[in-house]
C-alpha cells in the first residue's frame, strides 16, 4: 500500500518539440509546487522522459503503469505518442491527461482531453479570417497527421464559405528550406496564410515571410496575415527578433490574459522561480490537467480512475481557463476560443475571444452533412 | 477534398446480444450524432436502419433481410474469431469493415466511414452494371437499324454506326434508343429541312 498517491508525468525534453515538452513538464512541476503550497493530500509526480522517442513513449507509461503504480498519466505531445501509449492505459484501465490541442476524431473513454480539439480552435480561427481578411488561403502543415488533417479541415472550410485554397504545401517539423514555398506564395498572393507547421519549420516560415512582407507590403501582417493553431509563447523567443511580430495564434490561455487569476497564478508562479517568466498554453494546460487530476482525486477519495473521472465529471472547477467542465459524453473540456497577436514584447495581445466551447471532436454539429440518403438498388 | 464525415441523425441497428462490447459501441455511435437500436433477432425488412452493426461470431443467415450479392444497407462486423467460416460469413452479410472484439473506441469511426464507402461503391457499380447490362440487351436493335440503313442507303458498317451515334448525340438519348425509334418508325434518321 503506497502511502501517497502517484501521478506520471510523460513529456519530451528533447526533439524537435522538446521546447513544447519542456514547458509542459515544468508547468506540471508547478501544479505539484503550488499544491503542496497549500497543503493538501500526499501526491508524487513520477517524470518519465522519452527523448523524442515513439517507442520509449509505451516503454515509458508501462514503466510508470506498473513500476511506480501510476493510474494517472499526465503527458503526450504528439497524436502519435498518445496513439501510442492509449492501448496500454485502456489495458490497465488508467486514466491518460492530454493537455495539448490536436486535430480531433477522437474521445476514449480513459482519456482526459483538456487541449481542445478543431470546433475550439480551427473553426473559429477561420470564422474570424475568413470575413476579415478574404477567401483566398494558402494552407501549410507540419508532415503528419496534424498538419494534414487541419488543412484537410481548413480546405473544406474555405471552400464551404465558397472561397478557394491557392497552395497547400508539407514540410517536416526540422526542416528550414522555406523559399519556395514563399516564392509560390508571393505568386499566388492568399488572403492570408493557415500555418500549421510545427517547430523549426514554422520558426523559419515566419522569419521567411517577415522578408517577404518587407520586400511587398502585400504580405504584411495586416495585409496578409499568417494564423497558426499552435504557436507557444515559449516558442517565440526562437523566433528572430520582431519577425513574428502582428501574426496571428488562436490558443485557449495567453500569458497576457488580464484575469484576478492569472494574474495570482503568475505571482505564484515568479514566487517560485523567480523572474517573469511568460506562461504559454501549453504550461497552463499541463498546470491545468495536473490540479484537475488532484482535485478529482481529493474529492473521489482514491485514485482509482472510474471513480475519478466520476468526480471529474460532476461539476465544473475552477481553472486558468475559466470554469472548466468536462463533457461526460466525450471527456472533453470545453474551452475558451482567444485570438492572440504577437506584440514586439515576444508575447500576444489578445484581440478575440469567446466563452468556453463544448469540444465536439467528431464535428458533428459543424459539418453538417444532408441526412443519410441511401438509395435502394433493388 | 475529402469531407468530414458526418454521422448526425443517422439510425445504427446493433444485432448482436448485450455485452461489454456493445457499451463501447453505444457509447461512440451516440457521440458521432446516430440513434441506436439493438436487438437479437432477425432485422425487419421494413423500416431499415441506415447501417447494420452485427455480431459475426454469432450471426445466422436469417439476421439480415437481403441476400450477399445485393446488400440494402452498409455492414460492420463484430468479430472475435478468425476462423475462416465466421469472416465468410460476415462478408456474405455485406460488410465493408470489420471491427475487431475486444472493441475498442478508435476502431470503431473508421469502420463506419468504410463500409459506407464500400456500400456506396457497390451500389454505383450495381447501377453502371444494369446500366451496361441494359444497352447489351439492345444490341441486337442496333445491328438491326444498321442492316437497314446499309441497305438503304448503301453505307458500309461505319458510316450507318455514324448516322445512328450523330442523331443519338443531337437528340441527347443513349444509340440503343435512337435505333429503337428509327426501327418502329418515330425516327428518319434524316435532317429535317
Amino acid at each position: 500500500m503506497q502511502d501517497s498517491v502517484r501521478i506520471g508525468i510523460l513529456f519530451s525534453s528533447t526533439g524537435p518539440y522538446g521546447a513544447i515538452g519542456r514547458d509542459a513538464r515544468e508547468g506540471a512541476e508547478f501544479a505539484f509546487h503550488d499544491y503542496r503550497a497549500a497543503g493538501g493530500m500526499a501526491v508524487e509526480p513520477v517524470y518519465f522522459d522519452p527523448h523524442a522517442d515513439l517507442s520509449a513513449y509505451l516503454e515509458g507509461a508501462r514503466s510508470l503503469i506498473r513500476d511506480s503504480g501510476c493510474r494517472h498519466i499526465v503527458g503526450t505531445i504528439t497524436s502519435a505518442a498518445r496513439k501510442e501509449v492509449i492501448p496500454l492505459v485502456e489495458k490497465h484501465d488508467g486514466l491518460l491527461w492530454y493537455m495539448c490541442p490536436y486535430e480531433g476524431f477522437e474521445a476514449n473513454e480513459n482519456v482526459i482531453y483538456i487541449g481542445g480539439c478543431p470546433n475550439q480552435h480551427l473553426i473559429p480561427l477561420f470564422d474570424h479570417l475568413l470575413p476579415r481578411h478574404g477567401k483566398r488561403a494558402y494552407l501549410v502543415g507540419a508532415n503528419y497527421v496534424w498538419g494534414w488533417e487541419m488543412n484537410r479541415l481548413s480546405r473544406e472550410l474555405i471552400t464551404n464559405a465558397g472561397g478557394t485554397v491557392l497552395g497547400e504545401r508539407y514540410l517536416p517539423l526540422e526542416e528550414t528550406a522555406v523559399q519556395r514555398i514563399i516564392d509560390d506564395i508571393q505568386e499566388k498572393r492568399p488572403d492570408f496564410i493557415a500555418n500549421n507547421l510545427i517547430g523549426p519549420a514554422s520558426y523559419a516560415f515566419l522569419e521567411a515571410m517577415r522578408a517577404l512582407g518587407e520586400r511587398d507590403p502585400a504580405f504584411r501582417p495586416e495585409n496578409c496575415p499568417v494564423a497558426s493553431c499552435d504557436l507557444q509563447e515559449s516558442e517565440l523567443d526562437e523566433i528572430a527578433e520582431g519577425a513574428a511580430i502582428g501574426q496571428l495564434c488562436a490558443a485557449s490561455y495567453f500569458d497576457t490574459l488580464d484575469t484576478a487569476d492569472n494574474r495570482a497564478f503568475k505571482a505564484r508562479l515568479a514566487a517560485w522561480k523567480g523572474g517573469d517568466r511568460k506562461v504559454s498554453c501549453v504550461f497552463a494546460s499541463a498546470y491545468t490537467a495536473v490540479r484537475l487530476c488532484i482535485a478529482a482525486i481529493e474529492a473521489a477519495a482514491s485514485d482509482e480512475p472510474g471513480r475519478v473521472r466520476q468526480s471529474l465529471l460532476s461539476r465544473s472547477w475552477p481553472t486558468l481557463f475559466g470554469d472548466m467542465r468536462i463533457d461526460p459524453a466525450t471527456n472533453h473540456a470545453a474551452l475558451p476560443f482567444l485570438l492572440g497577436r504577437i506584440n514586439a514584447a515576444r508575447n500576444y495581445d489578445v484581440i478575440a475571444a469567446t466563452p468556453p466551447i463544448a469540444a465536439d471532436p467528431y464535428l458533428t454539429g459543424t459539418t453538417r452533412a444532408a441526412a443519410p440518403k441511401l438509395r435502394v438498388v433493388s | 477534398m475529402t469531407k468530414t464525415p458526418n454521422f448526425t441523425g443517422w439510425k445504427a441497428m446493433i444485432l448482436s446480444e448485450e455485452d461489454g462490447n456493445c457499451e463501447r459501441l453505444k457509447r461512440q455511435l451516440h457521440l458521432l450524432g446516430m440513434s441506436v437500436a439493438m436487438q437479437w433477432r432477425p432485422l425487419a425488412g421494413e423500416a431499415l436502419p441506415d447501417l447494420v452493426l452485427i455480431d459475426a461470431d454469432r450471426g445466422w443467415d436469417e439476421l439480415l433481410p437481403w441476400t450477399a450479392d445485393n446488400p440494402l444497407r452498409p455492414v460492420v462486423g463484430l468479430l472475435g474469431s478468425e476462423a475462416p467460416g465466421r469472416i465468410s460469413w460476415a462478408i456474405r452479410q455485406g460488410c465493408g469493415a470489420l471491427i475487431a472484439k475486444p472493441v475498442t473506441a478508435a476502431a470503431i469511426f473508421p469502420a463506419l466511414v468504410l463500409a459506407v464507402s464500400i456500400h456506396e461503391e457497390r451500389m454505383a457499380a450495381r447501377l453502371r452494371e444494369a446500366h451496361l447490362m441494359e444497352r447489351l440487351k439492345l444490341r441486337p436493335v442496333v445491328h438491326a437499324a444498321m442492316a437497314r440503313l446499309k441497305s438503304e442507303r448503301g453505307l458500309d458498317d461505319d458510316k450507318a454506326y455514324a448516322v445512328l451515334r450523330d442523331f443519338a448525340m443531337r437528340r441527347r438519348v443513349p444509340v440503343e434508343q435512337i435505333a429503337a425509334f428509327f426501327l418502329g418508325g418515330s425516327e428518319s434518321l434524316r435532317e429535317a429541312v
